[in-house]
């Protein structure tokens, strides 16, 4: 599921003229974060997928999973998709666009091709975290 | 009283506990630490009381916060920030889930409650004038002193996105003012979502809970409360659970007793839910549920607007607060249509590139001219009422429905914004208007004052949230009552969000304050 999931998000934010897309940037660990996520989120983010890789026959007319369009008519699928007049194909669209946008936006490659500075890491830490605590070393618990 | 001992709680903070049990017994017991709750918890503190804050995120200090949306996102929101609301579209609702609540994440504006709301509340609420323009104001004096609430400066740091609004509503006479937020020497990085790693903004786990902790009181965080304990109908304390922030694992119980009472300040999300949780049964708990629902309109231009440098928000106008229309293209304030407030506010790139229209190639063209893009946004004083309730998993099942005023209201806003940005010079504005072009150029202007009255047409956030367990003196609507005592129950109280009973038509922040502020002084002066 994992690389169907990594073929919809490149399919979404390709590479373009100068500009790196999904599927040349390594993004995996973020990604497992995100799957780790909310049950909800990855469920949205799987249906999401299904649905991208099932639906050709609608948005090409081509009676074939998305994987093995050719690069023009993948790209017309994805946008004809994220440009559905159905709602709930929108959202669900729109669900792959936001994790899509947050893996490919804070990409250093992508940033300097746009233009934009780095930016800097995410700690995750906070205090009274054993990871911070290794870094203070505050006193210890004890019971 | 404690089967707990550890040598954090010399500090007066007990962060993720994995094993056994922590027990605390304090004067007050308030839950979650936002402004509503950091707000109450100082005053309480600084009264003598030993407070004790239960909060269920983790306490993160400025070297802690992300850069990234995406760490934004997992460190500082509850549940990754997936939590929506759904009426006839799906509305995400942000949040934050952090010692400090929203003053961690929102962007430090603060505005003064308007008379207008404040006489509502003691007309058709019932609020009597425990909430007068003279207690508020004393609150908002002393809150403005404590945390340097000052205008924006138009400096270096202000920001071109932030300056070109403020040109543009200043040509027009809207109002356009440098917003003022508590913000002491803002380095104009455009990331308060993120946190402000720079600690210019006066969040309050920098400032007001480590004074609590000074003044002896303590913080549990990591500590998700799950219910109110009562005895013979008096609040004598809560129960919850430790969580690991980054593992999610479920650690000790937490079980905080208050002597005094108990004050929950958990948000307009989650406060209903907890008292749902106690067994609080109440026709309107859950109820009367509010927002100011936003959109983005984006402007391209020529020249580079670099919102990534600036303050988030610097400008905003509330010219059109009490209603706005749009007769003959151009926008009419107080039409007895619904109001809105417009604001500037820098979309960092990964937030630029989910909302652009369209996937793939067409998507990415919409993103090579990220560094010449110009956000700004309309709020709507929505009238619609929505309901929070505890979902089947216990999560929150908030049902929110914007009115067709309150999509008028909205599609006038976008078109004031877009006709500000054309005025400014943008080639083109970018909607985000479903059945609208992706784009439009000046002369397709007209086209945005059609757009479809279709909630799922437009993409709203959720950040501005009221209600679910209001104040007010009919007991059918009402959940305090006007002497600040959830109905029916001894103790409990109620300190965010939750309990206004209107929307505003500005930024929150200072009015939750001001209200959680003069609760805790009548709890102290023995009300
Ligand atoms: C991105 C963003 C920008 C904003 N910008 C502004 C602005 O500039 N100015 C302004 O006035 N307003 C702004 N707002 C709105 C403002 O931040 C909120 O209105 C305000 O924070 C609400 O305060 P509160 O005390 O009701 O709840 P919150 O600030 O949401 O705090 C509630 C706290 O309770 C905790 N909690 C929840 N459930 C439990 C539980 N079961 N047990 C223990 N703890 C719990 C939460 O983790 C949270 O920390 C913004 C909001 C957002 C999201
Ligand atoms: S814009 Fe100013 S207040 Fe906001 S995070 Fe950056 S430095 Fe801090």
């Amino acid at each position: 599921m994992r690389r169907l999931v990594e073929h919809a998000l490149g399919a979404v934010f390709p590479t373009s003229a100068g500009i790196p897309g999904l599927e040349r940037l390594d993004y995996g660990a973020r990604l497992d974060e995100v799957l780790r996520g909310p049950p909800l989120m990855r469920l949205g983010l799987y249906a999401a997928t299904l649905l991208f890789v099932l639906l050709p026959i609608w948005t090409v007319y081509t009676p074939l999973p998305s994987l093995l369009l050719s690069p023009s008519r993948l790209d017309r699928h994805a946008n004809q998709l994220a440009s559905s007049r159905i709602y709930l194909l929108r959202q669900l669209m729109l669900l792959l666009k936001t994790v899509g946008g947050l893996l490919w936006g804070a990409d250093p490659e992508v940033r300097q091709a746009l233009g934009l500075s780095p930016l800097g890491p995410d700690p995750g830490t906070f205090r009274g975290d054993e990871l911070r605590v290794a870094a203070e070393s505050p006193p210890r618990a004890r019971r | 009283m404690s089967d707990y001992a550890c040598d954090w709680r010399s500090y007066g903070h007990i962060a993720f506990q994995e094993r056994g049990s922590v027990a605390l017994e304090a004067d007050y017991v308030v839950v979650g630490s936002g402004p509503g709750g950091s707000g109450a918890a100082l005053v309480l503190a600084r009264a003598g009381f030993e407070v004790c804050v239960v909060e269920a995120g983790p306490w993160r200090d400025p070297g802690d916060y992300p850069e990234s949306m995406l760490g934004a996102m997992r460190d500082m929101m509850p549940d990754w920030g997936a939590t929506v609301a759904v009426g006839d579209s799906i509305m995400p609702i942000v949040q934050a889930a952090v010692v400090g609540g929203g003053t961690v994440i929102n962007s430090a504006i603060m505005v003064r409650t308007p008379d207008d709301v404040l006489a509502d509340w003691r007309e058709r609420h019932g609020l009597g004038d425990l909430f007068d323009e003279r207690a508020m104001g004393l609150q908002h004096d002393a809150v403005d002193r404590e945390l340097a609430v000052q205008r924006t400066p138009e400096g270096a740091n202000f920001g071109s996105n932030n300056a070109m609004l403020l040109s543009a509503l200043q040509r027009r006479q809207l109002g356009g003012k440098a917003i003022l937020r508590n913000v002491v020497g803002c380095q104009g990085s455009s990331s308060c979502l993120q946190g402000c790693r720079a600690g210019a903004k006066q969040s309050a786990n920098l400032g007001w809970l480590p004074e609590v902790i000074a003044r002896g009181g303590t913080v549990i965080s990591c500590a998700r409360v799950d219910r109110v304990v009562f005895e013979r109908g008096v609040a004598v304390g809560v129960r919850g659970r430790s969580r690991h922030p980054r593992t999610r694992v479920l650690g000790a119980a937490v079980d905080v007793r208050a002597r005094r009472g108990v004050v929950i300040a958990a948000s307009a999300v989650q406060t209903p839910l907890i008292l749902q949780r106690s067994g609080i049964r109440l026709p309107a708990l859950g109820r009367h549920w509010r927002v100011h629902p936003g959109a983005a309109v984006v402007g391209v231009y020529d020249h580079p607007v670099d919102m990534q440098r600036g303050a988030t928000q610097g400008t905003a106008s509330v010219h059109f607060r009490d209603g706005i229309a749009i007769q003959d293209g151009r926008p009419i304030a107080g039409t007895g249509e619904n109001g809105i407030k417009i604001e500037s506010l820098a979309l960092p790139l990964e937030l630029l590139a989910g909302r652009a229209a369209g996937a793939g190639q067409a998507l990415i063209e919409r993103l090579r001219d990220a560094r010449h893009q110009a956000v700004w946004i309309s709020a709507v004083r929505a009238e619609a009422e929505g309901t929070c309730r505890l979902g089947l998993f216990g999560q929150a099942d908030v049902r929110y429905k914007p009115t067709q005023r309150d999509l008028r209201a909205l599609r006038a806003g976008s078109h004031l914004l877009a006709a500000l940005h054309f005025e400014s010079g943008a080639r083109l504005v970018r909607p985000g208007v479903v059945g609208l072009p992706a784009e439009i150029a000046p002369d397709q202007l007209p086209l945005l004052a059609e757009a479809p009255l279709d909630n799922r047409c437009w993409t709203w956030v959720l950040s501005h949230l009221f209600g679910g367990a209001v104040m007010g003196n009919d007991p059918q609507r009402s959940v305090v009552a006007p002497d600040l005592h959830v109905r029916g129950v001894r103790r409990l109280h109620v300190a965010c969000a939750a309990a206004l009973p209107t929307t505003l038509g500005v930024n929150p922040q200072h009015t939750i304050l001001a209200v959680a502020r003069i609760l805790a002084e009548r709890l102290a002066n023995g009300a």
